[in-house]
C-alpha cells in the first residue's frame, strides 16, 4: 500500500533530480524552495501524534526552509547574476547519472541499518541518506558560490529528515534553535554572496582563488 | 542562575551596536571584567542552572569557561587601544560582534544537551563571521565566505552525528536526557553501531572547526584576514570550544567502552594535522597565517594527546590552556606588528628587536613558549603527551611527533628570526602603547606561573576532567 508519506518523499527525490539537472540559478532555487517546502510537511503525515506546539513548529519550517531562505538567496543574486549559469564542474548528464546512481546506492543500503521505526515509511532512510548526498555532491560538482550554498541546504534538508523521521526525543525549542542558526547562516551567507557580487561582478569561486595555497 | 554568564555579553552586545564609538569600547572592556567577575564566581560556588536540562556546570566545561573569561578581559584592554590606532570604518558592528561572540562561546561551554552544544557551536561561527569581515576588502570577503560555509557544512555534520547519537539511545531503548552527562551514565546500555557512527561525524564536524586536517583549509585565511583581537579570539579560544564538543562526545565513548575506537581517530586526525603544518609552516611568508598553521599543530598535538589518554590526556589539556595563552598574545603582538610595518609579509619586516622593542619581548618569548620551550607550559604538556604515547605503545606516532616537531621549530624559528634581527627593513621607533602591550605580557606570565605552580582548585579540575577518559596520574 502506497502511504501519503512516500508519494511526498518521492517529490522529495525528484527534486533532488531537477536540482541535478538545472544550470540556472533561478530555476535552482526554485527548486530548493519546494524540497523545503515538501520536506517540512512529513511531520503531518508520519504519526507521532502531532501537538499544538508540534503543528506551530512544523509550519514554522516550513516558512522558513520553503519560503524565508529562498527569498533570501534570490535577493543576494537579484542585481547581477539572474540568468547565471551554475557552472558545473560534473556536467548535467554526469549529475543527472550521479543522482540515480546515488538512490539507487541508498535504498539499497538503508535497510542494512535494522532502524526500530523505517519499517512503516520505506522511502524514509533512502530519502535522507539522498538528500545528504546530493547536498554534498552540489558542494563539489558546483563552481558557483550560491549553487554552493543551495548544496549546503539541501545537506540540512536531509539532517532535518534524519532528525524528524527517526528521533523524537528533542524537544521543540531545541529544534527551533537549530532552524534559527541554519536561517542566520543562511542570511550571512546571503549578505557574503550580496557584497562579492558587488566587489567582483561574479560569483564564481574559480575566481576567488587568491588565498588558495 | 548560571545561564547570567552568557546573558550579560549577550545583552551588553546587542547594547553595543546601537552605542556611540568611545563608550562602545568602555562597554567591551567592562564587560570583560564582569564576565571575568562572574566565570570565577561560578567556579567557587558552583551554583545550579535555572534550565538543568539543557545547561550544567562540568569540569572540562569551568576549565575552558576561565580561560575565555581572562583572554577576552585580556584582549579587550588591548582591543581599546587597537581601534584608537586602526582605522576600522564599522566599529560598532566590531564591538557588538565582539560580545555576542563571548557570549555564544561561554554559551559553548556551559551546555550539556548535545544540540544546545551545536547550536551554541554554530552560533559562534555566524557571530564571528562580521569580526573577519571588518575590513571589507576582496580578500576578507573570500576568507568570511569560506569560514562560514566550510565551517557550516563541517557543523552541519556534527548535528548529524548528534542526531545519530539520539538514535543509538532509541535503539538502545535508552529513556533519559539527550545530555552529555546523563548519557555518559547510561553509555553502556546505548547502541555502539551508532554511538560510533555518532561519534565520527562529531569529530569530523567539530574537527572542522577545530581546524583539525584536512577539514583546515579555512582556518589560515580567516586568522591571518580578521582584525588581530578577533585572531587572537579565534584562535585562543574558538577552537577551544569546538574541542570541547569532541571531548565530551569522546568521554561517552570511554563510558560505554569504546574508547579504543574513538583514541584511534583521534590519534590519526591529530598526527594528520601536526604534519599538514610542519609542510606549510615551512615555506610561509605571512607572519600571521604562519600563527594559523601553528594553531593546526597545536590542534593536532591536543587531538593526538586526547587520543593516547592516560597522562598524555592530562598533558593534552595542560597544552589547550597555555596554548590558548600563548598563541593569543601572539596574534595580539602579530598586530602590533601590522600596524608597525603596514605589511603582512615576513619580509616587509626586520630589525623588530630596534623597531619595536616591547613588542619584540612579548613576540619572542610567545616563540619560545609555542615552541614549547621550558619556562612556558606547554613544555610540560607536551613532555606528558610523549610520555604517555610511549607507556601506551604507540612508538610510530611518538615518532612522528617527535619529528614533525623539530620540523615546525626549524621552520618558525628561520621566520622569527628573519622579523626580528635581519635589518631588511630597518627604521626609526615605532611609538607602542602600553595598552597594546601589557595584555600580552600579562598573558605570557600567567602561562609561566602556571606551568611551576598550579592552584590545588585548578589542578583538581583537570584531573578531574581527564579522569572519565582513562586519565590516572
Amino acid at each position: 500500500m502506497i502511504q501519503p508519506v512516500d508519494t511526498i518523499l518521492a517529490l522529495v527525490l525528484l527534486s533532488v533530480l531537477i536540482s541535478f539537472g538545472s544550470s540556472r540559478l533561478p530555476a535552482l532555487i526554485k527548486v530548493v524552495a519546494f524540497q523545503g517546502v515538501v520536506v517540512s510537511i512529513v511531520p503531518f503525515f508520519i504519526g507521532h501524534g502531532l501537538t499544538v506546539g508540534g503543528v506551530v513548529f512544523t509550519l514554522a519550517t516550513l516558512l522558513i526552509r520553503g519560503i524565508a531562505i529562498p527569498v533570501f538567496i534570490y535577493l543576494a543574486i537579484k542585481k547581477t547574476a539572474i540568468h547565471r549559469e551554475v557552472e558545473p564542474i560534473v556536467g548535467y548528464h554526469a549529475s543527472l547519472m550521479a543522482g540515480l546512481v546515488l538512490m539507487v546506492a541508498a535504498t539499497f543500503v538503508s535497510p542494512k541499518f535494522n532502524l526500530p521505526q523505517s519499517a512503516g515509511n520505506a522511502l524514509l532512510l533512502p530519502t535522507a541518506i539522498t538528500l545528504l548526498a546530493a547536498g554534498m555532491f552540489l558542494l563539489m560538482a558546483r563552481r558557483n558560490a550560491i549553487a554552493m550554498v543551495l548544496g549546503y541546504i539541501v545537506m540540512e534538508n536531509g539532517i532535518y529528515l534524519v532528525g524528524t523521521g527517526f528521533s523524537v526525543r528533542t524537544h521543540h525549542i531545541v529544534e527551533f534553535g537549530i532552524l534559527l542558526d541554519v536561517l542566520a547562516g543562511v542570511m550571512i551567507m546571503a549578505v557574503i554572496l550580496q557584497n562579492i557580487n558587488q566587489a567582483f561582478d561574479d560569483v564564481d569561486t574559480a575566481l576567488l582563488r587568491s588565498l588558495k595555497e | 542562575m548560571i545561564e547570567i554568564v552568557f546573558l550579560v555579553p549577550l545583552a551588553t552586545g546587542a547594547l553595543a551596536f546601537f552605542l556611540p564609538r568611545p563608550s562602545g569600547r568602555t562597554l567591551l572592556t567592562l564587560t570583560g571584567a564582569v564576565h571575568l567577575l562572574l566565570s570565577i564566581l561560578l567556579w567557587v560556588r558552583q551554583p545550579e542552572a535555572l534550565f538543568a536540562e539543557y545547561f550544567a556546570v562540568t569540569p572540562e566545561g569551568l576549565l575552558s569557561l576561565l580561560v575565555i573569561s581572562l583572554l577576552f578581559f585580556l584582549i579587550s584592554i588591548y582591543t581599546t587601544g587597537y581601534l584608537k590606532t586602526a582605522n576600522i570604518r564599522s566599529e560598532r558592528v566590531f564591538t557588538g560582534s565582539m560580545l555576542v561572540f563571548l557570549s555564544t562561546m561561554t554559551m559553548v561551554t556551559l551546555s550539556d544537551h548535545i544540540m544546545v552544544m551545536w547550536i551554541a557551536i554554530e552560533a559562534t561561527t555566524l557571530a564571528s563571521a562580521p569580526l573577519i569581515y571588518t575590513h571589507r576588502s576582496a580578500a576578507t570577503l573570500e576568507a568570511t565566505l569560506k569560514y562560514v560555509l566550510i565551517c557550516s557544512v563541517g557543523i552541519a555534520l556534527a548535528l548529524l552525528g548528534s542526531v545519530l547519537i539520539a538514535l543509538s539511545m532509541d535503539v538502545g531503548g535508552v529513556n533519559v536526557p539527550v545530555a552529555f552527562s546523563a548519557l555518559a551514565v547510561v553509555a553502556n546500555r546505548l547502541d555502539p553501531l551508532w554511538l560510533k557512527a555518532g561519534f565520527v561525524f562529531i569529530l569530523v564536524g567539530y574537527g572542522t572547526k577545530m581546524g583539525l586536517a584536512p577539514m583546515h583549509t579555512w582556518l589560515p585565511d580567516a586568522h591571518s584576514e580578521a582584525p588581530s583581537p578577533a585572531s587572537a579570539l579565534l584562535s585562543g579560544v574558538l577552537l577551544n570550544c569546538a574541542y570541547l564538543g569532541i571531548f565530551k562526545t569522546n568521554k561517552i565513548m570511554h563510558a560505554a567502552g569504546l574508547g579504543h575506537f574513538s583514541g584511534t581517530i583521534l590519534i590519526v586526525f591529530g598526527l594528520a594535522s601536526i604534519l599538514v603544518a610542519a609542510t606549510f609552516i615551512l615555506k610561509q611568508t605571512e607572519y600571521k597565517r604562519l600563527l594559523a598553521y601553528s594553531s593546526i599543530e597545536n590542534m593536532g598535538i591536543i587531538a593526538f594527546g586526547t587520543g593516547v589518554g592516560g597522562l598524555a590526556a592530562y598533558g593534552a589539556v595542560l597544552c589547550l590552556i597555555h596554548h590558548s595563552l600563548i598563541k593569543s598574545s601572539l596574534f595580539l603582538s602579530s598586530g602590533n606588528i601590522l600596524l608597525g610595518y603596514g605589511s603582512r609579509l615576513i619580509d616587509s619586516t626586520g630589525a623588530l628587536v630596534r623597531r619595536m622593542p616591547r613588542t619584540f619581548v612579548a613576540f619572542f618569548s610567545g616563540f619560545a613558549g609555542i615552541s614549547g620551550f621550558p619556562p612556558f607550559g606547554l613544555f610540560l604538556g607536551e613532555v606528558f603527551i610523549l610520555i604517555g604515547a610511549f607507556r601506551g605503545g604507540h612508538y610510530v606516532g611518538a615518532g612522528v611527533f617527535i619529528v614533525s616537531l623539530c620540523v615546525i621549530f626549524a621552520g618558525f624559528t628561520n621566520h622569527v628570526i628573519k622579523m626580528s634581527f635581519s635589518d631588511a627593513a630597518a627604521g626609526d621607533r615605532v611609538e607602542e602603547k602600553p595598552a597594546m602591550v601589557w595584555p600580552q605580557y600579562a598573558l605570557l606570565l600567567t602561562s609561566l606561573v602556571l606551568c611551576f605552580w598550579i592552584p590545588e582548585s585548578l589542578y583538581e579540575t583537570i584531573v578531574h576532567a581527564v579522569n572519565s577518559i582513562g586519565g590516572r596520574l
